[in-house]
C-alpha cells in the first residue's frame, strides 16, 4: 500500500505540469477577453517541437524553448484571425486546432519523427525536474503580472470593457494579441513538455485532449491562477492514477479508467456551472470583439 | 515694431511621415453579389495555397490535375469510388449543418457516430427483430445512440449554460475509450480474433443499388438532404429556426418556440450523427472496426462551414471532400507524401474561408493618422 501511494504520488507532479502550464497560457488570454479554443493546437506545435528538436540533438531545456517558440508561432495565427481580423473565436479556435492538427501530423509522418524514442528531461531535485519547482514560480509571477502590473490592468482592462479600455486609449487589438501569443507561448511549453518530459516519443494522438480538458480547467478555477493550479494538481492525480490501478492488479477495466480525465473534466465543468460568480469570475467581455465604430 | 520673420516657425510636418491607419465600418447589409464574389475568391485563395503546399511536398501541379482527373473522372468504376465516398460525407456534413443552424457546435460527431454504431451493431450482434426488420432497427437505433450522446451537452447547454464545444467534444473521447472496450472485449470478432465486430450478415448491410459499388447510402442521403432542404427553404420551423438563428432574443419576444427549436435541431444533429456511423457500418465496411469515425469530425465541419450550413451546398462540397480523400490517397501510393497532407489542405479552406468573414462584415477604410 505504501508502494502503491509513493508511486502514485511521485507521478503526479508530471501529469500535473502540462495542464497548469496550459491553464495559465489560457487564463492569460482569456483575460484579456479572448476566448481561446486553440489550446490543443498550441500543445501540438510545442509538443512536435520539442520531438523535433531533441531528435536533432538539442538539449532539453532548448527543446523547450523551442517548444515556446513553435507554441507563439501558432498563437501569431489565432491572433491575427481573433483579434486582428476580428473573425468569431469559436471559428477561429478550431480553425487552429484543426490547422495545428493537421500540420503537426504531416510535419510527423514527412520527418520520419513518430514513434522514434527521445532522452527526456533530467530530474534535478527529489525525482523531478526543474519545469516541476518553475510551474508554481510562472504561476506567481503570472498573479503578480496580472494584479501588480500596468500592463496586467491593461489586459484585465481590455477583457472586462474594451469599449472603456479603447476609451482611455488602450490599444485594444495590440493588447489581445500581446495577451494571446504571451498564452501560446505557455501553452506551448505545456505541450513541449508532454513529449520531452513524460511521452518521450511523438505520436499524432500525444496530446490526446489535454488542451481541452485545461480550458475545461480554467473555467473550474473562474480565471484564478492558483486554483488552476490547484485543479492542475487534481487531474494530475487522476492521471498518475490510471497507470498505478492496473499495476496494482485492481479489476477496472482498462478503457474505462481511460475515460476518467474526459469524464472527471465534464464532472467539473458542471459543478462550475452550478457555482457563483466571484471576484475572479469570467471577463465580462470574453469572446466579445471590439470594434469602435459598432455601438455596443 | 517686430519683425515678422523673427517669430519662430511652426515646424511643418515630415512629409514621409504620413501614417496610415485602418478604420472598420460594420456593413449594415452585405449584397448578395458581394457574398458571393468574396466566398469564391476565399476558396481560390485556398486552391492556389493548397495546390502550392503540394508542390511543395513533391507533386507537381500538372500531376496533380491529371491524377485529380483519373481518381475522379476516368471510368464510371472510378466515378462509383467517388459517389460510396460521398455517401457519409453527405450524412456528416449535413449532421454538423443541422447543429451549426440552431446555434450549436456540435463538436461532437466522431462520438455521436461511435454511439450509432455500437447500437446500430448491438442490434445486429443480439440479433433483435425480424430479419426483414433488421436494417431499419438498426438506422433507428443508430439516431437513438447519436441522440443519447449529444443529449447530455443539449442539456448542460440550455440549463446551465456550459459551452457545447467543450462537452461534445470531450465526448468523443469517451466514446472513443467505449468502442474499444467493446472491441477487444466482448465484440471482438470470434473468427479471426481481430478488434472489429464480426460480419454483419447480408441482410445487416445496406443492399447495392446495381451500378458500380454503390448502396443504398447514397440515395439515401440524398433524400436526406432533399427533405432537409426542403424544411430549411420551405417549413414553417425552417423559417423560424433561421429567424432564431439571427436573432433568439428577438425571436422569443415575439413566440418563437425557441427552446422546442433548439432541442429538436440538437437531437436531430445528433440522430444524423450516429446515422453517419450506420452509414459506414453498414454500407461500406459491413462491420463495425476501430477507426471507421477517424477524419469524419474535421471533414463534417468543413462540409457545413463552406455548405454555408445549406442542405444542398453540403452535398456539393461533400462530393468535392470525397475527390480530395481519394486524390489523397492515390497520391499517398504513387508520390509517397503522408496522408495528412489532405487534412492539411483541408484546414487551409476552413482558415481562408474563416478569413473572409472579415471582408464581409467589415468595410475598411484607411484614413491617416496625422
Amino acid at each position: 500500500m505504501t508502494e502503491f501511494l509513493l508511486n502514485w504520488l511521485v507521478n503526479i507532479p508530471g501529469f500535473a505540469v502540462p495542464f497548469a502550464l496550459a491553464a495559465l497560457g489560457l487564463i492569460i488570454s482569456e483575460k484579456a477577453g479572448v476566448l481561446n479554443l486553440a489550446a490543443e493546437g498550441f500543445m501540438l506545435a510545442g509538443a512536435l517541437a520539442g520531438v523535433g528538436l531533441m531528435i536533432h540533438g538539442a538539449a532539453p531545456l532548448t527543446a523547450l524553448a523551442g517548444s515556446v517558440l513553435a507554441g507563439v508561432a501558432m498563437g501569431l495565427l489565432f491572433a491575427v484571425m481573433a483579434a486582428s481580423l476580428r473573425i468569431n473565436h469559436v471559428i477561429s479556435g478550431l480553425a487552429l486546432v484543426f490547422f495545428a492538427g493537421a500540420l503537426t501530423s504531416y510535419i510527423a509522418s514527412a520527418e520520419r519523427w513518430t514513434n522514434k524514442a527521445i532522452p527526456g528531461l533530467e530530474p534535478i531535485l527529489f525525482g523531478q525536474d526543474i519545469l516541476v519547482y518553475a510551474t508554481p514560480v510562472l504561476c506567481a509571477l503570472t498573479v503578480w503580472m496580472l494584479t501588480r502590473t500596468r500592463f496586467g490592468l491593461t489586459l484585465r482592462a481590455v477583457g472586462e470593457n474594451p469599449s472603456a479600455a479603447d476609451a482611455a486609449g488602450i490599444d485594444v487589438t495590440a493588447t489581445r494579441f500581446a495577451a494571446i501569443l504571451l498564452g501560446a507561448g505557455l501553452i506551448g511549453l505545456a505541450g513541449g513538455y508532454l513529449t520531452v518530459a513524460v511521452s518521450h516519443i511523438w505520436v499524432d494522438s500525444v496530446v490526446g485532449g489535454r488542451g481541452w480538458i485545461a480550458i475545461a480547467l480554467v473555467i473550474f478555477a473562474r480565471w484564478h491562477p492558483w486554483r488552476a493550479v490547484l485543479g492542475a494538481v487534481l487531474f494530475g492525480c487522476i492521471e498518475a492514477l490510471i497507470p498505478r490501478v492496473a499495476a496494482a492488479g485492481i479489476d477496472i477495466p482498462k478503457y474505462f479508467l481511460q475515460m476518467t480525465p474526459y469524464l472527471a473534466t465534464l464532472g467539473v465543468m458542471v459543478w462550475a456551472a452550478l457555482r457563483g460568480t466571484d471576484r475572479w469570475s469570467q471577463p465580462a467581455a470574453l469572446g466579445h470583439h471590439h470594434i469602435r465604430e459598432e455601438r455596443s | 515694431m517686430s519683425d515678422r520673420s523673427a517669430l519662430p516657425r511652426a515646424p511643418e510636418p515630415p512629409a514621409t511621415r504620413l501614417r496610415l491607419v485602418p478604420l472598420l465600418e460594420p456593413r449594415q447589409r452585405t449584397p448578395e453579389r458581394l457574398r458571393v464574389g468574396i466566398y469564391v475568391a476565399s476558396l481560390l485563395t485556398a486552391t492556389l495555397l493548397s495546390i502550392i503546399l503540394l508542390a511543395l511536398a513533391g507533386v507537381p501541379p500538372g500531376d496533380l490535375g491529371r491524377e485529380i482527373a483519373t481518381t475522379a473522372f476516368s471510368s464510371p468504376r472510378a466515378l462509383g469510388s467517388v459517389l460510396a465516398q460521398t455517401a457519409p460525407m453527405v450524412v456528416a456534413g449535413l449532421a454538423t449543418a443541422i447543429a451549426f443552424r440552431a446555434n450549436f457546435w456540435n463538436i461532437g460527431l466522431e462520438g455521436q457516430m461511435i454511439l450509432g454504431a455500437i447500437f446500430a451493431s448491438s442490434v445486429a450482434i443480439w440479433n433483435i427483430g425480424p430479419e426483414t426488420m433488421r436494417l431499419p432497427l438498426m438506422a433507428l437505433a443508430a439516431c437513438a445512440g447519436g441522440m443519447l450522446w449529444i443529449a447530455g451537452p443539449l442539456v448542460l447547454k440550455l440549463r446551465l449554460g456550459v459551452n457545447e464545444v467543450i462537452t461534445t467534444l470531450l465526448l468523443n473521447y469517451v466514446a472513443f475509450n467505449l468502442l474499444l472496450h467493446l472491441l477487444y472485449g466482448p465484440w471482438k470478432d470470434p473468427v479471426s480474433a481481430f478488434p472489429h465486430t464480426e460480419q454483419y450478415e447480408a441482410f445487416e448491410r445496406l443492399p447495392m443499388i446495381g451500378w458500380q459499388n454503390l448502396t443504398w447510402a447514397l440515395p439515401l442521403s440524398g433524400l436526406l438532404a432533399l427533405l432537409l432542404w426542403w424544411i430549411y427553404s420551405a417549413s414553417r420551423a425552417g423559417y423560424l429556426i433561421d429567424l432564431m438563428r439571427s436573432n433568439a432574443t428577438m425571436a422569443r419576444a415575439v413566440g418563437v418556440p425557441v427552446l422546442g427549436l433548439s432541442v429538436a435541431s440538437i437531437l436531430g444533429s445528433g440522430a444524423v450523427g450516429g446515422l453517419t456511423g450506420f452509414a459506414i457500418s453498414a454500407g461500406i465496411e459491413g462491420r463495425m472496426t476501430q477507426d471507421f469515425f477517424v477524419g469524419y469530425l474535421f471533414s463534417g465541419v468543413l462540409i457545413a462551414f463552406l455548405g454555408r450550413t445549406h442542405p444542398i451546398g453540403v452535398v456539393v462540397v461533400a462530393f468535392l471532400m470525397a475527390v480530395l480523400m481519394l486524390v489523397g490517397q492515390s497520391l499517398q501510393v504513387f508520390f509517397q507524401v503522408p496522408f495528412a497532407l489532405v487534412q492539411l489542405v483541408q484546414a487551409i479552406f476552413i482558415v481562408c474561408v474563416a478569413g473572409s468573414e472579415f471582408f464581409l462584415t467589415y468595410r475598411m477604410h484607411w484614413r491617416s493618422a496625422a
